[in-house]
């Protein structure tokens, strides 16, 4: 094509004045990594940082478990996965390599390793380790070799919801058998895969720990239960000892026994009783503590103790915690110091359950897909949001942010499915356009009497206890003789009368009214744009569009009474491409 | 009823203690309601147990009262009439300024007003507000001044200083009404020679006009009736020695005359009162035959008050004169909607409804406001009390219900249902009626599920709402109510629903950090509405959190520097700068003088004209907020952007969302206006879209806020004291005390009483009321009344100063981060 004059070229007008702004990505210069979950102290060498990763992360004894064999004395196991949160990424390869060599010392088979990311781009391997095979996925796969000999190991990295939940979705990518989750997790049990969690042997000072904790505690009778991320619960055993002469009524929270396929290694005691609770088992809570209390109320025992947490724990894990707990005491590891608050209120959360009474749509945001009974769960709360007569969306936007969520102005509550550790998002600052609410709340708020109970619920399975209960319950239920049922609901949050909280209720109504326009003869498109029934539901997002004052390309014109050309200018090419960059008369931007 | 010409509606409005329910009584009585002896003291219109104990009125309550008037009284009427029968429509108001939001749901359903003001204490910081109420929704006023009793037995005056003093309270009432007096309703100054201002004392249940003076007198003289009215008042004098009339205070020889008012009015009176009081046994029977009247043989037993009671009652019943003054001075509705349609009305004045109004035509379609609730018998349920503007209401009709976000054509806050029932509310008792023509004042069932406070039934599809009332008083004093038992919060929410129904003026909401709120205007108030709440709409024990005030936030100067955010995607640039709004605007916004419903051409106008604004900025006011309606505005300043107005609905939002809830402390900003300066956008539409545009535009005007010295503004009372000399020293050190700022001192000329006023700041208020009465030994009883927002003095980043310090607090109570971010928070470098 040949260069044609500068004001030849006809340009589209400008959206907007020049994106001059160059994009750069973020450079690393430096290569060696600090591992601050390591005790550092005596590593110098590679060999020192081999030996404390290998520890670190118990690899001997999770290759013993990766190497086990079946009954037919083929491998149990023949794709695995590495799934490694963003902070230990840094470790996959050293992992990786150490897995590989055992893995095929143990079983006399290769073993060859893949990295996997999801969504799309692949990681590149640490710069400070021995590995080699950084191959592409494709040619995984490729060798069937005779009673299947061969193990495969892939890294998964940037998990797609929370990294304390177990990816599923990208370890099924490559046919996974077995599911390999680092660090700290949520022990949330996983619907298909096999999973082994390895939660790391994190250091901890404890002489720091105990100094902290008895200037915490002067009172030596104080009630106290002993808590950590997963990742430091090895401490614990230990810790509760040394303190427990001093403290007699001090507990601690043991991590259990893993209830779904798979293993916790290095693999937890198995301890007889204890209480569970919030994925731990308490140990060492004196039985006369109960005495008073049913069988159905041992879990209120914790509400007389208070909380000693080793790390912090993420929010909505920390909201949680705050609800079955008289108080909360914060460890931090890298400064050793202690906090206590401010913590994300359920006062808060009283108050978006009681903006969910009254919000016409619901936006149902699927921030998991591997959860045991995620579908269920997801059922459920469509049937619970329907029979209230509201409308339902459903929305699965890879992590959630404000932005995202803001764009669905149509949404008034947005209901979180989600891991109860990080999955369910507690907006403690008003971030959030819209207030965020997890299962449970919701269906406090579709309950016709307002309830709140003080409790958070965040798993799902006692989600769907609840909803169990209530379909036996459902036939003594006798309506308001007063209720009307297009009555608007009063909405305690702006003391207002809100007419919309249902909007499906209206749509009997509404099809009449549609019935009523006879088609007209020569009209040649069905008038849609003022119809907010489509296919038989209401859609409360035609409404809000219609409520917008943009109508599109000409209607900022209308207000202004300057003349302007009702003709209008001729269509001329303008640019074309994808958003990364446009052309514009051959000319990229 | 259905002779609207001879309807009168009409409230009773006054300053707290001038003795409105008292004066009312005397009229229900004559209705036959209540015996004679009881009036006066039963104060029938008090229905509440707490209003019988308090001795004040809190809910306004209407009754209905028929009257017959003679021939020759008929003529006087210079509107339409039939026959002479009437129906008079009377809704008693509270006097206290807490509950002035109920005067205001009165005066919207009513024509007339009867200003009841107090002998003594004269004109008070309530009457006017009552008084500008009433003319800004073009309501009739006729006067009475009430209390003459106190002046004669407690005061001793003499009768020239006694007509100095009526003559000083119709004058400072005209000159009220001449402020605020609307020209297309006429002189409505109140004239005591035309028969506009009556006498009398409500306790003792006696009054007259000058007119049943004239009446008496233009027989005996032989003089035109009318004439004889304005001989009567004013400079006129009688010369008993050359039965002439004369203008001037001396007769031909320089001997002081007597006033003729003096003469003819106030001495048969003031010589009753002598007799009867200082017991002359002998002249009381001449005085009695003089006057004609007749007493029954036991009445004829009596002494002292009792007697004089009876006497002035037979003598001057307040219930002829009151009467008489409401039929013929006060409009009938037909009169009234004449000129009131227009401000009644949202829609065009041209379209069928507004006509409809204007005519008061009972053929027509129905346009009825519902101008308040009333709780019912049955716990929970209201009658909705309102005013039937245009055609008929019956029983069983299907209606429109439009709540006051209705919007003519759209589905939001509409309702078609039936009522139920029609009734007539009579004080404590309702009586069920068929139907009910346009002009009437009615109560209905069954609609009471569809309104909160109040609203607009009609039955044309194409009607707009009836306009809103603007309460003169607002809710700036809140406390945090919360169960003591979990298990009852379902009573709480019910509770507060029905709490926010019954009374027009307190609102009910929940706080950010999840506590319901109940703001009232008052502490009175609250403290009514709680025990409302407690005992009565949720009948639960409530934990109630000391009381707090609602701050608001605002700027004090040009941003620094242009503000910039980016949308989190950095494509999206947001350029703006925030600048205060003056006062005299900021008022009008929230008065509903300059209204975001308005169309943008005639608002621009109208800002330009009175505000002092440039008209390209008014024009391109994008927005109000929060909530679309409040004092603070977006105004598009942007140079050649193209497709921008794209954007204005993620901006407009972003916008309502942020003027919600502050930087500082998260209360409502106030008289705060963001200009957009420019704007970069991405040119694929997805880049552009809310999510991106929303939060950005909330940081912008975050960031664009803490650049223009940020401050707070609290709101402050107007407060009036009235007490004897002596006391004056210890309000001065109370207010000192107390931040409070003294505006005005005045003797009441003819007695002891200072009127001191000042402002206090809400903050400072509680608790004001006991320290004053203790400082005073209690003398001194203080009216506040919600006057304005003030800004205050000191740097709210700054933790030392007060505002400072409040910031801290609340941001504490919100569940905030203790330090208000630095505007680097929400700013982003290019």
């Amino acid at each position: 094509m040949p260069e044609m004059p500068e004001d030849n070229i006809i340009v589209a007008p400008a959206l907007s004045t020049a994106q001059d702004e160059q994009e750069v990505f973020m450079r690393f210069s430096e290569k060696r990594h600090d591992r601050p979950h390591l005790n550092q102290d005596g590593v110098h060498t590679d060999e020192d940082l081999f030996r404390a990763i290998s520890d670190y992360y118990s690899i001997p004894e999770l290759a013993q478990y990766l190497s086990s064999r079946g009954s037919g004395g083929e491998l149990t196991f023949q794709s695995i996965t590495l799934q490694f949160p963003d902070h230990l990424i840094q470790d996959s390869a050293i992992v990786s390599k150490e897995l590989q060599s055992l893995l095929s010392h143990n079983t006399g088979s290769q073993v060859e390793l893949h990295t996997e990311t999801s969504p799309k781009e692949k990681e590149p391997c640490g710069g400070d380790s021995g590995c080699k095979k950084c191959a592409d996925c494709e040619h995984g796969s490729d060798i069937e070799d005779f009673g299947a000999k061969r193990q495969k190991l892939w890294i998964l990295a940037d998990t797609s919801y929370s990294t304390c939940c177990v990816d599923e979705i990208a370890a099924e990518h490559v046919n996974s058998d077995v599911v390999v989750h680092f660090g700290d997790s949520c022990l949330t049990p996983v619907d298909k895969l096999k999973t082994v969690y390895v939660f790391g042997k994190a250091f901890l000072d404890h002489d720091q720990v105990i100094s902290r904790f008895k200037e915490t505690y002067p009172d030596t009778d104080s009630k106290v239960v002993l808590m950590s991320d997963t990742t430091y619960s090895h401490h614990l055993e230990q810790l509760h000892e040394a303190l427990l002469s001093e403290y007699p009524r001090l507990a601690y929270a043991a991590v259990p026994q893993y209830q779904g396929k798979g293993a916790i290694i290095p693999t937890p005691e198995w301890r007889e009783g204890g209480l569970s609770i919030a994925n731990r088992l308490l140990q060492g809570i004196p039985k006369d503590d109960f005495n008073f209390l049913d069988e159905e109320d041992y879990s209120q025992v914790t509400l007389d103790y208070q909380l000693f947490h080793i790390g912090e724990p993420q929010t909505p894990r920390l909201l949680l915690l705050s609800t079955l707990f008289s108080s909360i005491v914060l460890y931090d590891v890298a400064k050793h110091t202690t906090s206590n608050g401010p913590y994300p209120s359920l006062q808060r959360r009283y108050r978006s359950m009681h903006v969910a009474r009254t919000a016409g749509t619901v936006g149902i945001l699927v921030n998991t897909l591997s959860l045991e009974n995620t579908k269920t769960v997801l059922n459920t709360v469509v049937k619970w949001i329907r029979n209230a007569g509201k409308k339902h969306y459903m929305f699965v936007v890879g992590k959630p942010n404000v932005a995202k969520l803001s764009n669905f102005e149509a949404v008034d509550v947005w209901c979180v499915l989600g891991c109860s550790q990080s999955g369910t998002i507690v907006d403690n600052s008003g971030e959030y356009y819209k207030p965020i609410i997890t299962p449970y709340e919701l269906k406090l708020a579709l309950a016709p009497e307002v309830t709140w109970t003080g409790k958070w619920v965040t798993d799902f399975k006692s989600v769907l206890d609840l909803d169990e209960d209530e379909d036996m319950n459902d036939t003594q239920e006798s309506p308001d003789p007063y209720k009307d049922e297009s009555a608007p609901e009063f909405d305690p949050v702006t003391g207002k009368y809100i007419s919309s909280h249902a909007p499906l209720r209206q749509l009997q109504h509404l099809q009449i009214e549609i019935g009523d326009d006879e088609p007209q003869a020569g009209q040649l498109v069905k008038k849609l744009s003022s119809a907010v029934a489509i296919k038989g539901t209401v859609s409360t997002s035609a409404i809000q569009l219609q409520s917008r004052e943009w109508t599109g390309l000409g209607s900022d014109y209308q207000n202004e009474d300057q003349d302007f050309d009702e003709e209008g200018a001729v269509a001329v090419e303008g640019r074309n491409g994808i958003a990364r960059g446009y052309s514009t008369g051959g000319q990229r931007y | 009823m259905d002779k609207v010409t001879n309807v009168r509606n009409m409230s009773v409005i006054a300053h707290v203690d001038h003795g409105k329910s008292t004066l009312t009584d005397s009229l229900v009585q004559r209705a036959g309601i209540i015996s004679a002896a009881k009036a006066g003291e039963a104060r029938f219109t008090d229905t509440r147990k707490d209003e019988q104990e308090r001795g004040i009125t809190i809910k306004s309550t209407a009754i209905s009262l028929f009257s017959e008037l003679g021939e020759e009284d008929i003529k006087e009427i210079s509107q339409k009439t039939e026959g002479n029968k009437f129906l008079i429509n009377l809704i008693d108001s509270p006097g206290h300024v807490d509950f002035s939001s109920e005067v205001t749901a009165a005066l919207r359903v009513t024509d007339g007003a009867l200003v009841v003001v107090d002998c003594v204490e004269g004109v008070c910081v309530q009457t006017e507000t009552v008084l500008r109420q009433s003319l800004g929704e073009r309501i009739k006023p006729v006067v009475i001044i009430n209390k003459v009793d106190r002046a004669l037995l407690e005061l001793q005056v003499s009768k020239e200083d006694l007509y100095q003093s009526f003559a000083r309270t119709v004058e400072s009432v005209n000159v009220i009404i001449s402020t605020y007096v609307d020209k297309s309703i006429g002189d409505v100054q109140v004239y005591p020679e035309r028969g506009t201002v009556a006498f009398g004392s409500g306790l003792h249940g006696w009054a007259f006009t000058i007119r049943q003076f004239a009446i008496r007198y233009s027989k005996k003289f032989g003089v035109d009736r009318a004439k004889m009215m304005e001989r009567l008042w004013g400079d006129s004098f009688f010369n008993p020695k050359t039965k002439k009339w004369t203008k001037n205070a001396k007769d031909a020889d320089g001997k002081p005359l007597e006033r003729a008012f003096n003469m003819f009015v106030l001495d048969p009176i003031f010589r009753l009162f002598a007799a009867i009081m200082n017991f002359k046994k002998e002249e009381i029977p001449v005085l009695l035959e003089k006057l004609e009247i007749n007493l029954k043989s036991e009445e004829r037993e009596l002494e002292g008050k009792a007697l004089l009671k009876v006497v002035m009652r037979k003598f001057l019943p307040a219930a002829d004169a009151l009467l008489e003054m409401i039929i013929i001075h006060l409009p009938s509705p037909v009169t009234a909607q004449y000129y009131r349609a227009e401000t009644l009305y949202e829609g065009p004045s041209d379209d069928a409804s507004c006509i409809a109004i204007r005519d008061c035509d009972p053929k027509a379609d129905l346009m009825l406001y519902v101008s308040k609730m009333v709780p019912t018998s049955d716990k929970g349920r209201f009658y909705a009390f309102g005013r039937v503007f245009a055609g008929t209401v019956r029983s069983g009709q299907k209606v429109r219900i439009q709540g006051p976000n209705y919007v003519p054509g759209k589905k939001e806050d509409l309702f078609v249902k039936a009522i139920q029932r029609t009734v007539l509310m009579m004080g404590r008792f309702v009586e069920a009626i068929d139907d009910c023509p346009a002009g009437n004042i009615v109560g209905l069932v069954g609609i009471d599920q569809f309104l909160l406070k109040s609203g607009t039934l009609t039955t044309n599809e194409a009607s707009h709402n009836m306009k809103v009332m603007k309460f003169s008083v607002s809710p700036v004093v809140q406390v945090a109510v919360e169960v003591k038992n979990g298990n009852d919060l379902p009573k709480l929410v019910e509770g507060l629903k029905r709490l926010s129904k019954s009374d027009p003026c307190c609102i009910t909401s929940m706080s950010e950090s999840g506590e319901h709120i109940v703001a009232c205007t008052g502490e009175l108030h609250l403290e009514i509405c709680l025990s409302d709440l407690e005992n009565d709409h949720a009948g639960v024990p409530l934990r109630i959190s000391p009381p707090v005030v609602a701050y608001r936030e605002t700027v004090e100067a040009q941003s620094s520097m242009t503000a910039l955010s980016k949308s989190p995607n950095k494509h999206n640039r947001i350029y703006v700068s925030a600048q205060p709004i003056d006062d005299e605007t900021a008022n009008a916004i929230e008065s509903g003088k300059i209204s975001p419903r308005e169309d943008f051409k005639t608002r621009a106008r109208l800002m330009a004209d009175e505000y002092g604004w440039d008209v390209t900025d008014a024009r391109k006011i994008w927005c109000f907020g929060p909530d679309g309606t409040g004092a603070n505005l977006v105004v598009d300043q942007t140079k050649a952007v193209q497709y921008l107005l794209e954007i204005k609905d993620s901006v407009n939002s972003g916008f309502q969302w942020a003027s919600k809830e502050g930087p500082l402390l998260g209360e409502a900003m106030r008289s705060v206006r963001i200009n957009i300066l420019d704007v970069t956008m991405h040119a694929d539409a997805i880049h552009r879209g809310a999510g991106q545009i929303m939060p950005t535009m909330r940081r912008a005007t975050y960031a664009a806020m803490l650049l223009a010295e940020p401050r707070i503004q609290e709101p402050v009372f107007l407060v009036e004291v009235q007490c004897p000399e002596n006391a004056i020293g210890g309000i001065y050190s109370v207010l000192n005390k107390k931040r409070g700022q003294v505006i005005s001192e005045e003797q009441r000329p003819g007695t002891p009483l200072f009127t001191v006023k000042a402002y206090l700041p809400v903050n400072e208020s509680f608790g004001f009321t006991g320290l004053l009465r203790q400082a005073t030994g209690g003398q001194a009883f203080p009216q506040m009344v919600f006057d304005h927002w003030a800004t205050m003095n000191g740097n709210p980043l700054d933790n030392t100063s007060k505002p400072g310090q409040i910031v801290a607090e609340t941001r504490k109570r919100h569940g905030m981060k203790e330090d208000v971010p630095g505007y680097e928070e929400y700013y982003d470098k290019l």
